[in-house]
C-alpha cells in the first residue's frame, strides 16, 4: 500500500506538473487582463515538440543529447522524496535533504554543460549565469533545510513533515517562518521565476534559462520543458510538505486520502495564486541585483539556523 | 471566551516573531513607500499587542493607548509620509550605504545581539525574553536605518522605528506607562515629525535633493 501510494504521488507530481505551469500562466493572464492560453497548453507544447525533428549543432558532443535526459531523471527522482497525500514517499526513508539538494544541482550542472556544448554565444552566457544563480541559491536552500532539520531532529523530508504535522498552525516558531522565506526565495530562483529570470520571454539579452536551452529543439526541448515544469511542482510540493502539511492523510482509508487530495489541491492552488501575483507585481531584477536578492534569502536562512539555538522550541 | 483566551495567549507568544520579520524586511526594502508600509504594519502589531495586554490585565487605559497607536502610527503618520512623497517628488529608491543583503545581515546580527544583551536581564524583571529582545532589536535597527540610509526621509522612518522600540520596551517591562505620559509621548513624536517634515522641505529647497551625505557645502 505504501509503495502504491508512493508511486501514485510521483506520477501525480510528474504528470500534473505541466498542468500547474498552465494554471500559473492562466492566472497571470487573468491578473494582467489578458485572455491567456488554456491551462492544457503546456501538454500540447510538449506533445508538439516530441513530434518535431531533433536538430543537433554540428559542434555538439554526446553530452548535448545526454543533458536533457539526466535533467529529467534527476527531477523525477527528486519528486520521489516529497510526501504529498500521506506522510510517506517512495524514497522517503532512503535519503536525506542533502541528497535532494545535490540531485537538483546534478541536473542543473548537466544542463549548463549541455548549454555550453551547443556552441552558441547565448548558450555559454546562459550557462554561466545559471551557474552563478544556482551556486548563490544553494546557500539559502541548504541553510533553510538545515534549520528545519535541526528543529525536527531528523534529516529526511518525511521526518521533517512528520514533525510539522504534530504541531498546529499556531505553534509556528520563528525558525519555521524564516526558513519558509528563505526557501520561498530560493524556489523562485531555482525555477527561473520572475524577479530572477523571466519565463515568459524567449529572446532578450538578460535571459538565463531560455538562453541556456536556445540550441535545443524537438524532443530534447520537450524533455527540458517537462523537467522545468516538474521542478516547479516539486518546489511547491516541498514547501507544502515542510511548512503546511496539515490535512495529510494519517490512515490509508479512501476518505482520508480523498480529503488529503482536496487539501493538497487547495494548497497548491494557493501557491499558484501567490506565484502569479508575485510575477505580475514585481519587475525582473537586473542581473547584478540578483546576488543581493539571494543574499537576503541567505540572511533569512542564517537567522533561522541561529534561532534554532536561541529558541530551543 | 475560551477561544479568545487562547488566541490572546498565542498572540503574546508569537508577535515578536512578526516584529523581527518587519525589521528584516525594512532592512531589505529598496523603496521608500515599502518602508512606510512596513512601519505601519509594525505599529499595527504593537497595537494588537497593547490591546491583548489590556485584555489580559483588565486595563481599560490600554485600549485607549491601542486606539491612539492605530490612529497615529498605523494610519496618520504613514498617510502624512505618502503626502510628503507626493509633494517632494524625489526618486522613490532608498539610497543606502550598505547593499540590501548586507543590511539584512546587519539586522540579523542586531537580533542576535539583542538576545545576548537581554538574556541576563530578562529573568530579573520577569519579562518575556522574546519581546524584550524584540524591543532592543527595534531600537538598534532604527538607529541602524538612521545611520546607513542617505536620504532624510528614510532617516525619519528610522527614528520612528526606534521610538516603537522604546515604547515596546516600556510595555514589556512595566505593562505600559500611565496614560497621560503616553499621550505626551505621542504628541512629542508628532511634533518632532512635523518639524522634520518642515526641515526636509527646507533641505529640498536649498539643495534640490534629500541626500544627507552631500550636505557639506554651505549655500546662502
Amino acid at each position: 500500500m505504501t509503495i502504491a501510494l508512493g508511486v501514485l504521488q510521483v506520477v501525480l507530481l510528474v504528470i500534473g506538473a505541466p498542468l500547474l505551469r498552465g494554471i500559473v500562466g492562466r492566472l497571470k493572464a487573468v491578473l494582467q487582463r489578458r485572455r491567456g492560453a488554456p491551462i492544457w497548453r503546456p501538454y500540447a507544447d510538449i506533445w508538439k515538440l516530441l513530434h518535431k525533428e531533433d536538430l543537433v549543432p554540428p559542434s555538439a558532443s554526446g553530452i548535448f543529447g545526454l543533458a536533457p535526459l539526466l535533467l529529467l531523471v534527476t527531477s523525477i527522482l527528486a519528486t520521489a522524496f516529497v510526501p504529498l497525500l500521506a506522510n510517506s514517499a517512495l524514497l522517503g526513508s532512503t535519503g536525506d535533504f542533502i541528497l535532494l539538494v545535490y540531485l537538483l544541482a546534478f541536473g542543473r550542472f548537466f544542463l549548463a554543460l549541455g548549454g555550453m556544448d551547443g556552441g552558441s554565444a547565448f548558450g555559454g552566457m546562459g550557462a554561466s549565469r545559471e551557474a552563478l544563480v544556482s551556486s548563490l541559491a544553494e546557500v539559502p536552500l541548504v541553510l533553510g533545510l538545515v534549520a528545519v532539520a535541526i528543529q525536527a531532529s531528523n534529516a529526511s523530508v518525511v521526518g521533517m513533515t512528520e514533525w510539522a504535522l504534530e504541531r498546529n498552525f499556531f505553534n509556528i516558531s520563528a525558525v519555521h517562518l524564516l526558513a519558509f522565506l528563505a526557501l520561498g526565495i530560493v524556489a523562485l530562483a531555482e525555477t527561473g521565476r520572475m524577479p530572477v529570470d523571466n519565463p515568459a520571454t524567449h529572446l532578450e539579452l538578460t535571459m538565463i534559462h531560455e538562453g541556456m536551452v536556445l540550441e535545443y529543439s524537438g524532443p530534447n526541448l520537450a524533455l527540458i520543458e517537462w523537467a522545468g515544469a516538474i521542478k516547479l511542482s516539486f518546489m511547491a510540493g516541498l514547501l507544502i510538505a515542510l511548512f503546511a502539511p496539515w490535512g495529510m492523510a494519517t490512515t490509508f482509508s479512501p476518505a482520508a486520502l480523498g480529503l488529503a487530495a482536496v487539501a493538497m489541491l487547495a494548497k497548491t492552488f494557493a501557491l499558484a495564486v501567490a506565484l502569479a501575483v508575485i510575477e505580475s507585481g514585481i519587475a525582473k531584477l537586473r542581473m547584478y541585483a540578483v546576488p543581493d536578492f539571494l543574499g537576503v534569502a541567505a540572511a533569512f536562512g542564517t537567522l533561522a539556523v541561529i534561532f534554532t539555538a536561541l529558541m530551543k522550541r | 471566551m475560551g477561544i479568545l483566551e487562547t488566541t490572546a495567549g498565542k498572540v503574546l507568544s508569537a508577535y515578536s516573531v512578526f516584529l523581527f520579520l518587519t525589521v528584516l524586511a525594512q532592512a531589505a526594502a529598496r523603496r521608500f513607500s515599502t518602508n512606510v508600509l512596513l512601519f505601519s504594519l509594525q505599529s499595527a502589531i504593537i497595537a494588537i499587542q497593547v490591546a491583548v495586554i489590556g485584555y489580559h490585565e483588565k486595563l481599560v487605559e490600554a485600549y485607549v493607548v491601542a486606539a491612539l497607536i492605530v490612529l497615529l502610527k498605523v494610519v496618520g503618520i504613514p498617510y502624512a509620509f505618502f503626502r510628503l512623497i507626493e509633494k517632494l517628488q524625489s526618486p522613490r529608491e532608498v539610497i543606502s550605504a550598505t547593499s540590501a543583503a548586507e543590511s539584512v545581515f546587519v539586522a540579523v546580527g542586531i537580533i542576535c545581539l539583542s538576545y545576548a544583551a537581554v538574556r541576563s536581564y530578562a529573568s530579573g524583571v520577569h519579562a518575556p525574553e522574546d519581546s524584550l529582545a524584540a524591543s532592543v532589536a527595534l531600537i538598534l535597527t532604527g538607529a541602524f536605518l538612521m545611520v546607513s540610509r542617505r536620504k532624510a526621509l528614510v532617516q525619519m522612518i528610522g527614528l520612528l522605528v526606534l521610538e516603537n522600540g522604546i515604547f515596546l520596551a516600556a510595555l514589556t517591562t512595566t505593562f505600559g506607562m500611565p496614560l497621560i505620559i503616553e499621550i505626551g509621548i505621542f504628541f512629542d513624536v508628532l511634533i518632532g515629525l512635523l518639524l522634520m517634515g518642515l526641515f526636509v522641505f527646507r533641505i529640498r529647497d536649498t539643495f534640490d535633493h534629500l541626500d544627507v551625505s552631500k550636505l557639506r557645502k554651505l549655500r546662502g
